[in-house]
């Protein structure tokens, strides 16, 4: 996710998806989150069928990008402003968008515990302040664009979203990765455009030959 | 990268509306495997600052104040190493949340340090294993795992 044509990229990708939606007007309300939960076999449940490791492995992104091997290094030069616990599901060959993940249904961003963002200050999301806190996170996909959802219904298990506690909802562009994504990836990234007085990142999601940018600055 | 809950599978337990207490506890880590290769003295040295796991550092997280025998520990984040010894592991609680392995250890932030015994383990654990489980005085115990040792430290809350 360290291509440098990234943020041309993006504004053409916006520019083409607001096009895009603005002729598809069909999907703006959230679904009702009547699942059915079948919950996977627990860790011990792994454990005594031998399956010792998760294959979908839980990973942590921070940013600033690296922080804890920065502080490692004693080289910290900003405080922290974000983490993400997500787990990473691998494509395996399926079919990912429109099959895996639902177009219009609630997509775990992740697999196992659900995936969970922290902000260590208020930050401000397509214009809206984001309280600093911690969040879960998931998405309503559709073919043009997704939705990122922040919910307050935290340490739950993300095959269920209780939408009341829905807390922002922030739509993004997609657009195509330049490599495929074997595994679910979360990732910040410094916007280029970052200054001293507004400090610019984004959230990068990709998976398969799709990733969207999730714009946060503070 | 892994995550266990007190109460036991507590995420799960949630969405199905089966909770019957609170969360008490989570504890965040990495899980080296065995491999083949020989764990207590030589993969994981005696006498040394242990990172127990790998990567970032081991996070332990605790939604209650809490006592581990006679130590008190507020509810909030810290990171949790140990030396091991052949006959007791002491396990440390530490202040500095969010680093990296056990590279940049200091003790003065430690809250505190707490001795354990380790024992067998009747099942072999090829994969470095940290769990939650209810203990028979109504708190419950971090039992760390790998190989063929185990240790417990027991929580009150």
């Amino acid at each position: 996710m360290k291509q440098k044509s990234l943020y041309l990229g993006w504004i053409k990708v916006v520019v083409f998806c607001f096009l895009i939606a603005a002729c598809n007007q069909s999907e703006n309300t959230l679904p009702n989150n009547k699942i059915t939960v079948t919950p996977p076999p627990t860790k011990l449940q792994q454990d005594a069928d031998g399956v010792s490791l998760d294959k979908s492995p839980m990973d942590m992104s921070y940013y600033p990008v690296d922080f804890s091997k920065q502080k490692m290094v004693k080289a910290i030069q900003e405080p922290l402003i974000a983490r993400v616990i997500y787990s990473r599901p691998k494509k395996d060959n399926r079919l990912i968008f429109g099959d895996v993940v639902k177009y219009g249904s609630p997509w775990r961003l992740g697999a196992n515990e659900a995936t969970e963002i922290e902000f260590f200050t208020d930050v401000r999301i397509n214009n809206e302040t984001v309280k600093q806190g911690r969040y879960i996170l998931y998405s309503i996909p559709y073919p043009d664009k997704w939705r990122i959802v922040l919910n307050n219904d935290l340490y739950t298990w993300g095959l269920k979203f209780d939408s009341t506690k829905d807390v922002h909802r922030f739509t993004v562009p997609i657009q195509k990765t330049n490599i495929p994504f074997e595994r679910f990836t979360m990732e910040f990234e410094k916007d280029p455009q970052s200054a001293k007085t507004i400090h610019k990142m984004v959230m990068h999601i990709a998976w398969d030959s799709l990733y969207a940018s999730l714009p946060i600055s503070y | 990268m892994d995550m266990s809950y007190y109460p036991v599978n507590y995420p799960i337990l949630k969405i199905q509306n089966k909770t019957t207490e609170s969360i008490f506890a989570r504890v965040m880590y990495s899980r080296p495997q065995k491999n083949g290769r020989k764990v207590m003295g030589e993969l994981v040295e005696f006498g040394k600052v242990w990172r127990m796991g790998a990567n970032e550092a081991t996070e332990i997280e605790l939604f209650k104040d809490a006592s581990v025998g006679k130590n008190k520990i507020k509810k909030g984040k810290y990171t949790i190493y140990a030396i091991p010894e052949n006959d007791k592991w002491t396990i440390i609680f530490n202040k500095e949340t969010d680093t990296w392995g056990a590279f940049q250890y200091d003790q003065k932030k430690d809250l505190f340090r707490y001795d354990v015994k380790p024992e067998k383990n009747s099942e072999m654990a090829e994969a470095f294993t940290i769990m939650w489980e209810k203990s028979n005085d109504g708190g419950a115990n971090l039992v760390f795992a790998w190989d063929d040792f185990k240790c417990t430290v027991p929580f009150l809350f």
